[in-house]
């Protein structure tokens, strides 16, 4: 029997070669009707045999093309028309939609069979791509997305890839950065003066041997230039850290194949499914202790940041197994932007030995996305390239609304009608380089989706750049305080509208009362919040420099707990720092330079500093970083043991914790020679009671509260305190929140502010 | 008669021998002081007049006491717009009970530095305030300068390639005074650079032509004055932070506080901005004198006439950090 039928399909449904797969459907099936791309979706009508329509619709269910996500199908009953054939018809592009902007995939399956076939048109070639793969948001000057608004409208198209280009059936139809080596881009190695040394192959294959050989070469991938070594030598990377200035930060690896991973670390299937996926991210693994990896590469942590090669030139690079481990890290000094442009290429002599360049221009730069995976979670470490700028759908008005974000790893969001657009991963805007990196990335990003924005969301702190730029801009200010911004952030990631609680574990924010916040339980929503309990605040000697130097914490922890004994403990602890102790005793009396901080970031950069595994931090977060890396490191069932602690009532409404107890008997056991291990395990499982204990004190007093609670804030990146916390609660009866699509530390912060904003307006 | 009563600002007999035995005995008696106010012949048609007060803890410190600052102080001030410091006055606001022993010291410390300087202390006031109502002695001094019109500044030629030097190492009176504090038990043997500037000032606005601006990076030190400097005459500076004379005990100090040298008080020290083709003259100058030897050119002029000017720090890593006034905010920005 003949039937008619009209499917409405929404998600990532646009750019991800939906209606060539659907035309192909047609075909297969004997099926006469259209596709049509409409605002944010995709509309078919499809006539034919009742048996053969259905199938249609099963394969679209089931098999739809690997970059597309299916969030919603509709499919409805329509009278038959009659129709001809089946055609694919141009797509409405006004309308209550924003613009859609795709993001760069890994090649394809298909493509890379192509690329090593010797009898393919585009054997070996380097720039191989196709709907369901490639360079989309680092190439796109403007829209709509069409390749003469993108970088590749440099490359006018050869007689062969313009008829795959127009073909309905290739899988090249409108593949916007279509290119072979007749007519697309191509490479060239230069030496360290400027000299070209090779093109094209000769030129991989000379790269290869110079890595081979030692050097640091640097290679212009998707989203801006690498620095890469092979990460089997240890004194290259040496090197490399000496030149990038990174002295211990981890650094990420690109391996051959997912079985040299393997070989390196243990994996997961979930984290599988991560590494492979069209996005491919930087996955956090656990390395194998007999890897081969030198411990250089991430040094004092039993975890490797791993990805698999993403563009055809990776792959070509590992070709003749020459290779099989390389590092690859953004190729910029640290703390400075992204490198991603030829124009930079002076500055790239400065930091590597060659250049591996290409003539495709990167329009706009973007970092390699980090994910780390906790039992079926995954959790963004940085959300960047892949993930970016899918826009994240609300149910608030965040229309003419941008938020700036934090200081640290820095995003921003820009709000049109329902959708939020979040900025990749921009960095810490710590310098005048990284602030204008910034202003270039949000007007480019304004210009992208036609914002003219009327509100600017920021955060209280007076000193944060964000602060100095909203103000320059002159638009409706709304300061919004940061970790309230945090549990909004996370309640939206999990589309939660309800007053809630949150446990925000956090670095450093500006509190309300002008002291440093950052171990904060709250109840609220976007429209207001109370905080209801938080940690102790103990002395911070030396403001920011005792965020750099965790020691500096515990002198300022156990001098402000314990006046006399504190000192001689701090004279045991650090006997080094006899001088700095006693001026600091001072500094905290007369309040010099002493700002007040309660947070679990400094907590546990005190509890590192006093175990000796950190006292001078050479990146954000290393001290407890580091820490934390111990609860990997063992398979030891957790005894439950812990140390004790005071949970103080002042008024029903402000439950202060203190710790002291808790980090009087951490130095105990470290003098009688404790496993460092068990001390840790101990310090993690006190963590987790109090924090579980205090929301349960909270509700005791406060029964009208709902009983639900988001997890938000950097130290959340601790995988066991989410989960152990999550357990913890659950088994109490609440319903636990963490987050899903953005990051728990400040790179989640615009999130919740332009939510909040929407709200306070 | 060993400290101050209150009855010593009465204005009595008491008030006559105070200032007969320390004051008189130590600035002069002039035909001036006849009046009730000093008269005075200035050889020009325009002076400079400029006036501070002196509160600084404590009150003797290495490299000086509150009495030295109070001339320099003001010495300093007139020297860097331009003037030849001329004539002070100066009030006291003594603590009863201040010991007349570090009284006289002050007052004599004032005239030897205002002889050295060349100026005359030519009108006083004192007076004595009970227990509590100031720490111990607080001095005001208001200076007058000649203006001569070959050594006018000139700002409005300020352009792109000027340099920006500093006279010395910064940070010296700031940790002076902090460790100065006992209560710090900050083990440093900085003395503070407190010294009046004029002559050094004058014989480089005799030599050297291209000078534009001066400013002494008092409170508030380096980038405070550097910052003011950009916002006033709307430029942009970069200093390398590498160039920046700072003393290694001084740095120490810092690391340990927790504080920026660039922001610490300097009381001999002189900013100079000055066209780029003078620049070695005026170091050379500069490092002729004791107080100038550790001279240095530090940055220079990015740009001018800009809506508004900021002052940019490359740093050692290779960074440019911009540098703003002194917050008073210490708080880390750092999650
Ligand atoms: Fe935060
Ligand atoms: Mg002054
Ligand atoms: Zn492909
Ligand atoms: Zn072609």
């Amino acid at each position: 029997m003949y039937k008619a039928i009209k499917v409405i399909v929404k998600g990532k449904v646009q750019g991800v070669g939906f209606r060539p797969f659907i035309y192909n459907l047609s075909k297969k099936y004997h099926l006469n009707g259209s596709v049509q791309n409409n605002f944010d979706r995709v509309v078919i009508i499809a006539e034919g045999e009742e048996r053969l329509v259905k199938k249609m619709v099963d394969e679209i269910k089931k098999s739809p093309p690997k970059l597309a996500k299916i969030n919603e199908i509709n499919i409805h009953q329509i009278p038959l028309a009659h129709y001809k054939e089946f055609t694919i018809i141009p797509s409405v592009k006004n309308g209550r939609s924003i613009p859609w902007i795709p993001a760069d995939a890994a090649i394809c399956e298909k493509c890379l069979e192509e690329m090593n076939d010797p009898y393919n048109r585009r054997f070996h070639y380097p720039f191989i791509n196709c709907t369901q793969c490639g360079p989309r948001y680092t190439i796109i000057s403007r829209l709509p997305y069409d390749r003469s608004n993108t970088t590749m409208k440099e490359f006018p198209m050869c007689l062969d890839c313009e008829v795959e280009y127009e073909d309905p059936w290739n899988r090249r139809h409108h593949a916007q950065p279509i290119c072979c080596s007749d007519c697309g881009p191509t490479l060239t190695l230069y030496n360290q003066g400027g000299k070209t040394l090779a093109e094209n192959q000769s030129a991989i294959t000379q790269t290869v041997d110079l890595i081979k050989k030692g050097k640091i070469v640097a290679i212009k991938g998707i989203g801006g230039f690498h620095l890469a070594c092979d990460a089997y030598q240890e004194k290259v990377v040496d090197q490399l850290r000496l030149r990038k200035k990174r002295p211990q930060k981890p650094l990420a690896i690109m391996v051959k194949s997912i079985e040299v991973a393997r070989n390196l670390c243990f994996i997961s299937s979930q984290e599988e499914n991560l590494l492979t996926s069209p996005e491919m991210p930087i996955v956090i693994l656990k390395r194998k202790r007999e890897g081969v990896v030198p411990p250089n590469i991430s040094p004092g942590l039993s975890t490797i940041g791993v990805m698999l090669p993403y563009t055809p030139l990776h792959h070509l690079l590992f070709e003749n197994h020459k290779l099989e481990c390389i590092v690859m890290t953004s190729a910029n000094p640290s703390g400075l932007p992204m490198l991603y442009s030829d124009d930079h290429l002076e500055h790239l002599q400065n930091i590597c030995d060659n250049i591996l360049t290409h003539n495709r221009k990167i329009d706009f730069p973007i970092d390699d996305s980090v994910v780390q995976c906790d039992a079926e979670n995954a959790i963004f470490v940085r959300r960047a390239r892949g993930f970016v700028p899918e826009p994240l759908k609300t149910t608030s008005n965040v229309d003419h609304i941008i938020a700036l974000g934090g200081n640290q790893k820095n995003t921003f969001s820009v709000g049109k009608q329902n959708n939020i657009v979040m900025s990749p991963h921009v960095g810490n805007l710590e310098n005048e380089e990284m602030i204008d990196s910034f202003e270039e990335q949000l007007h480019h990003y304004k210009e992208f989706l036609g914002v003219k924005e009327k509100y600017m969301a920021i955060d209280k702190h007076p000193l944060y750049a964000s602060t100095s730029i909203a103000t320059k801009l002159n638009r409706k200010i709304i300061s919004i305080q940061h970790h309230h911004a945090h549990h909004v952030s996370c309640m939206e990631d999990n589309g939660l509208n309800k007053p809630c609680l949150g446990i925000i574990l956090d670095g450093t924010g500006y509190g309300e009362d002008g002291n440093i916040w950052g171990f904060e339980f709250l109840y609220g929503d976007a429209k207001s919040f109370e905080r209801l309990a938080h940690l102790k605040s103990t002395p911070l000697p030396g403001g920011e420099k005792a965020v750099k130097e965790p020691w500096r914490n515990a002198v300022g922890m156990l001098l402000y707990y314990w006046p006399q004994e504190g000192k001689e403990l701090c004279m045991k602890l650090f006997p080094e720092r006899l001088k700095e102790i006693n001026i600091m005793e001072q500094m905290i009396v007369h309040q010099m330079n002493t700002p007040m901080a309660g947070t679990c970031g400094r907590l546990f950069d005190a509890i590192s500093a006093i175990l000796g595994i950190c006292s001078i931090s050479t990146y954000e977060g290393e001290a407890a970083i580091k820490l934390s890396d111990y609860m990997n490191r063992t398979e030891l069932e957790s005894t439950g043991e812990m140390y004790s602690y005071h949970l103080i009532t002042h008024t029903p409404n402000q439950i202060q914790l203190d710790l002291s107890p808790m980090i009087y008997q951490i130095i105990q056991d470290k003098f009688q020679q404790q496993s460092i291990t068990t001390i840790i395990q101990k310090f993690h499982n006190t963590l987790v009671s109090c924090c579980v204990q205090m929301v349960l004190k909270v509700v005791k007093n406060r029964p009208d509260l709902n009983r639900t609670v988001v997890l938000s804030g950097g130290s959340f990146q601790n995988v066991f305190l989410a989960r152990e916390i999550q357990k913890g609660l659950e088994k109490e009866g609440f319903n636990v929140y963490t987050h899903k699509h953005v990051p728990c530390h400040d790179g989640g912060l615009s999130l919740g502010q332009i939510i909040i904003a929407a709200h306070q307006l | 008669m060993q400290r101050i009563s209150l009855a010593h600002g009465e204005g009595g007999e008491l008030t006559h021998q105070l200032i007969q035995d320390i004051f008189i005995q130590s600035f002069g008696h002039s035909e001036q002081t006849q009046f009730d106010s000093a008269i005075l012949a200035i050889p020009s048609q325009t002076i400079a007049v400029t006036t501070d007060s002196y509160v600084v803890k404590p009150i003797f410190f290495p490299g000086g006491n509150i009495g030295k600052l109070a001339i320099t102080g003001t010495v300093n001030d007139l020297a860097v717009s331009g003037a030849i410091p001329h004539v002070i006055t100066s009030g006291f606001i003594i603590e009863e009970g201040f010991p007349i022993k570090s009284l006289k010291e002050i007052v004599n410390t004032m005239a030897w530095e205002a002889e050295r300087a060349g100026v005359n202390i030519i009108a006083g006031d004192t007076k004595v305030v009970e227990k509590g109502s100031v720490d111990g002695l607080f001095i005001n001094t208001t200076g007058i300068g000649v203006m001569q019109k070959q050594h006018r500044l000139k700002p409005e030629a300020i352009r792109e390639g000027d340099s920006v030097i500093i006279s010395g190492t910064i940070g010296d009176h700031g940790v002076a005074i902090l460790s100065a504090r006992n209560e710090l038990g900050l083990l440093t043997d900085v003395k503070s650079d407190c010294a009046s500037l004029n002559h050094l000032i004058h014989e480089l606005l005799e030599e050297i032509k291209g000078i534009r601006i001066m400013r002494d990076p008092t409170r508030g030190g380096l980038a405070t004055a550097l910052v003011e400097l950009c916002e006033d005459f709307r430029i942009t500076v970069e200093v390398d932070e590498a160039s920046v004379p700072v003393r290694k005990d001084v740095q120490g100090a810092c690391d340990i506080l927790g504080y920026d040298p660039l922001y610490l008080a300097n009381e001999g020290k002189v900013v100079i901005i000055v066209d780029s083709n003078d620049k070695q003259k005026a170091l050379d100058i500069l490092k002729n004198h004791e107080m100038g030897k550790d001279a240095s050119v530090i940055g220079q002029i990015t740009s001018c006439h800009i809506q508004s000017g900021k002052l940019l720090l490359k740093t050692a890593v290779g960074t440019t950090r911009r540098l703003n006034r002194l917050s008073g905010q210490l708080l880390p920005r750092i999650c």
